[in-house]
């Protein structure tokens, strides 16, 4: 039982773009067991998995698997060393059968049907062998990738987040799947930030800090507190300073709003909000839970199948985002790679995106009048502390965080009256984080009703007035923050209502934690 | 002309007009479904013609005349697929590329080779003899038993699962192990093969010529036609049948005094091209592509 099957050593991963994801990782995982890998978004759990099963190449560092050095130039090659994982978006063919899927790339020889009946019998783990895998939901595909695994005689089962997208039965019916597997003699990795799951369900915990390993335990010896401490790591947070909201009037209500997601599955399940001027309006959650779809439908990006959006006292369903940001609305997208900016054209260019048709920007034969955007992008960069090269650099080369402020910058110099930030400051470092989140505390101070979207809850926290916890396309409840505790907080994002939950436990403050 | 001979010669000119249709689109549809896309299918047909031609006359054998073409596509298929699958380069480009190189490389090749501008036409020695008694050609029952072959290919062998697999989900055929950009250069590799025996139907067989405007845009209608079958081999086969037939058709009328005094025949050209559009789009309601179609596939 105690020997070491895969050990990695001081494991480095610097991405072509620079990014460092890990800083000299050391994990062992022993025959057998099952090792839960925590960490908040962005820690670095992916990245060491990706590596561990050949689809990532290390920057430096060693794998052994059963003590012998390994390289894997592939994915096909550490299946062969018998690792296997399973992704979060799982990589199945969804035009395909199960059945399909699961032979999928073996020699005809070795594809036997009633070998993999033989195997769900065994295992349990049962899938519906002739049904496209697009017609399946979420918990039977994860199935098929298992069982696929299973069959390729995989000893080293690896699971990214696997219960984002399962409800809560079906995730049951995986860790009683786990702890099968664990008696057949498997040994299984568990990535997860959900501390609930890594206490019910491993054996021994690695907790991951921003490319770090920050602790080891024996689950026996853990708990909550201690896990939340070691992945959150207190050195890091900021306290912002915060006046007293004075919320005035509704300036953005939504009325039962239904939104589709690109699978044409509803994302967005009837929600109804308001969101007054003079407040930070936060939306938690983990992703994936109709929060992008949310913020398309109110932003014009997508198609609002049913309800109302209103924006300054104006019927503005399914209006076009050009219409919407005449009337005061301001959009900090989630993904400023993709909607953001355009990462080629420079920062003058970018820096009148959507406002390029104001008079002040345009000449007398609809040319655009140099001059006065250069100005306006100088403008942008002495207000909003943007380094960069110049007006004329191409918005590629600044860094994640003046990007960043430079979109921020650009919403802001529209003068709105309602800003939908998504994810603002995700990808950020601490000092550009801190920079806008008081840029989002000041424009509330100065009476712009704020839509905040964040997966980070630290955001949530501090910033909201009020705030909202979404789950599979429902508020699971509307409070203030420090009207809640961390364990109700963890609880609605686990899908269990407000109403539900606040009979059970006494509130503590979100300090204790 | 007996009705009977009229039927008889529509349904000859349809075998002859189909040939090459679906041949090229069996085979884009075999890449198109490991995901590369191959738009040069007129330039194929047109350089492939052009050496069938060349090979044929040289030894006066039609046999080394028809895979002188195939060859040809193969090269051509080789060059597509490492740019799009192994460079990672774009697929229409590419394509475009191969369409404009024929297109020049023809022109000027056929005054290399025989000294005349533009057309040639090649001694009966090189032209690929018809089966006896029934008139029809060979390649025509070749092309018959390749869009069956084609279709098993794909869906009943681990091969075409790997073939779907890469054009529906290159990530998830990598992880299980399938060389990803193997599969597509040789699916490319075989798509354009197809599409040089095309070219060659048509230099040395059923048109007996060689011009730089040899494919007259079958390579095109071609490649609607894999739109039309929904990326599968036996529909483009059934979809070619059609076409053929009502450009046979449409010939057909053409010829007949009574009707051109009326109706302009360049709108009668267009007869094939909607009475298939029609019937197609009416038989299959909406096509699906393969997902990864045309995108090149990146790690990391």
């Amino acid at each position: 039982m105690n020997d070491i099957i895969v050990q990695m050593k001081n494991i480095v991963k610097v991405y072509p773009d620079g990014t460092v994801a890990l800083r000299g990782v050391d994990l062992e995982v022993r025959r057998g067991e099952i090792h839960g890998l925590l960490g908040e978004n962005g820690a670095g759990k992916t990245t060491l998995m990706k590596i561990l099963s050949g689809l990532l190449r290390p920057t430096s560092g060693e794998i052994y698997i059963a003590g012998k050095r390994v390289h894997f130039k592939s994915a096909s090659e550490a299946l062969k060393h018998g690792i296997g994982m399973v992704h979060q978006h799982l990589a199945l063919v969804p035009a395909f059968t199960a059945y399909e899927n699961i032979i999928l790339g073996l020699p005809s020889r070795e594809a036997s049907r009633k070998k993999i009946e033989k195997l769900m019998e065994e295992t349990g783990l049962k899938v519906p062998l002739d049904a496209l895998v697009e017609d399946l939901p979420f918990g039977v595909r994860q199935r098929i990738e298992i069982i696929k695994m299973l069959y390729r005689n995989v000893d080293i089962l690896i699971l990214d987040e696997p219960t984002t997208n399962l409800t809560p039965i079906e995730t049951r019916e995986l860790f009683h799947t786990l702890k099968e597997l664990k008696k057949r003699g498997k040994t299984i990795i568990f990535i997860t930030h959900k501390l609930r799951e890594v206490l019910e369900v491993t054996d021994r915990i690695t907790v991951l800090r921003r490319g770090r390993v920050v602790g080891r335990t024996e689950t026996a010896k853990a708990t909550p507190e201690m896990l939340a401490k070691m992945m959150v790591g207190r050195e890091v947070v900021m306290k912002i300073e915060k006046k007293p909201a004075k919320p005035g009037e509704p300036v953005l209500i939504v009325k039962d709003l239904w939104v589709k997601n690109d699978l044409g599955e509803w994302a967005v399940k009837g929600l109804s909000f308001a969101v007054y001027s003079g407040e930070i309006f936060g939306i938690a959650g983990v992703e994936g839970n109709g929060q992008t779809e949310l913020v398309e439908a109110i932003t014009g990006l997508r198609r609002v199948e049913k309800g109302q959006v209103i924006l300054m006292g104006k019927d503005v369903t399914n209006k076009s985002p050009g219409e919407l940001y005449r009337l005061g609305l301001s959009h900090i997208p989630e993904d400023r790679h993709k909607l953001g900016l355009v990462l080629d054209m420079t920062v003058s260019e970018n820096s009148i995106l959507g406002i390029h048709r104001l008079k002040k920007f345009l000449g007398s034969l609809l040319n655009l009048k140099w001059g006065v955007i250069d100005r306006h992008a100088r403008d942008i960069i002495e207000r909003f502390e943007i380094v960069a090269p110049g007006t004329k650099a191409p918005a590629r080369s600044l860094s994640g965080g003046n990007q960043q402020k430079l979109v921020v910058g650009r919403e802001l110099s529209k003068s709105p009256r309602v800003i939908v930030a998504a994810q603002p400051t995700r990808g950020l470092d601490v000092a550009a984080t801190e920079y806008i989140r008081k840029l989002l505390i000041k424009m509330r101070d100065e009476g712009k009703a704020v839509l905040l979207v964040s997966a980070d809850l630290d955001e949530i926290l501090q910033l909201s007035d009020r705030m909202a916890v979404m789950y599979e396309g429902e508020f699971m409840g509307i409070a203030k923050p420090e009207e809640l505790t961390e364990e109700r907080i963890g609880l609605m994002m686990g899908g269990y209502k407000m109403e539900q939950i606040s009979s059970k436990t006494s509130p503590q403050p979100v300090e204790s934690r | 002309m007996s009705e009977l001979g009229m039927i008889i010669d529509i349904i000859e000119g349809t075998t002859y007009a189909m040939t090459p249709l679906v041949l090229a689109a069996v085979g884009e549809i075999f890449n198109e479904r490991a995901g590369i896309v191959n738009i040069g299918l007129e330039g194929i047909m047109l350089l492939s013609g052009f050496m069938a031609v060349v090979a044929a006359e040289a030894t006066l054998n039609p046999l080394v005349g028809v895979l002188a073409g195939i060859a040809t596509g193969a090269f051509i298929g080789l060059i597509h697929g490492y740019i799009t699958a192994y460079l990672k380069g774009d697929h229409i480009i590419s394509g475009l590329g191969i369409n404009l190189f024929a297109l020049g490389g023809v022109a000027f090749g056929i005054e290399a080779v025989w000294g005349v501008r533009g057309y040639h036409t090649p001694p009966d020695a090189a032209k690929v003899p018809d089966i006896p008694v029934v008139n029809i050609s060979p390649i025509f029952i070749a092309m018959i038993l390749i869009a069956i072959g084609t279709h098993y290919l794909l869906y009943r062998t681990s091969m075409g699962l790997k073939v779907r697999a890469v054009g529906e989900n290159p990530e998830a055929a990598d992880v299980v192990g399938v060389n990803v950009e193997r599969v597509q250069l040789l699916a490319t590799i075989y798509g354009a093969a197809l599409t040089g025996l095309a070219g060659a139907f048509l230099s040395i067989d059923w048109l007996t010529a060689i011009t730089k405007e040899l494919p007259a845009g079958r390579g095109f209608i071609a490649l609607a036609l894999v739109n039309f079958a929904n990326w599968s081999p036996l529909l483009a086969l059934g979809g070619g049948l059609l076409f053929g037939f009502f450009w046979t058709l449409g010939e057909w009328i053409k010829n007949m005094a009574a009707v051109k005094a009326v109706i302009p025949v360049t709108l009668m050209n267009t007869i094939p091209y909607i009475a298939t559009l029609a019937v197609v789009a009416g038989l299959i309601g909406k096509s699906r592509p393969p997902r990864y179609v045309g995108r090149p596939y990146k790690r990391e």
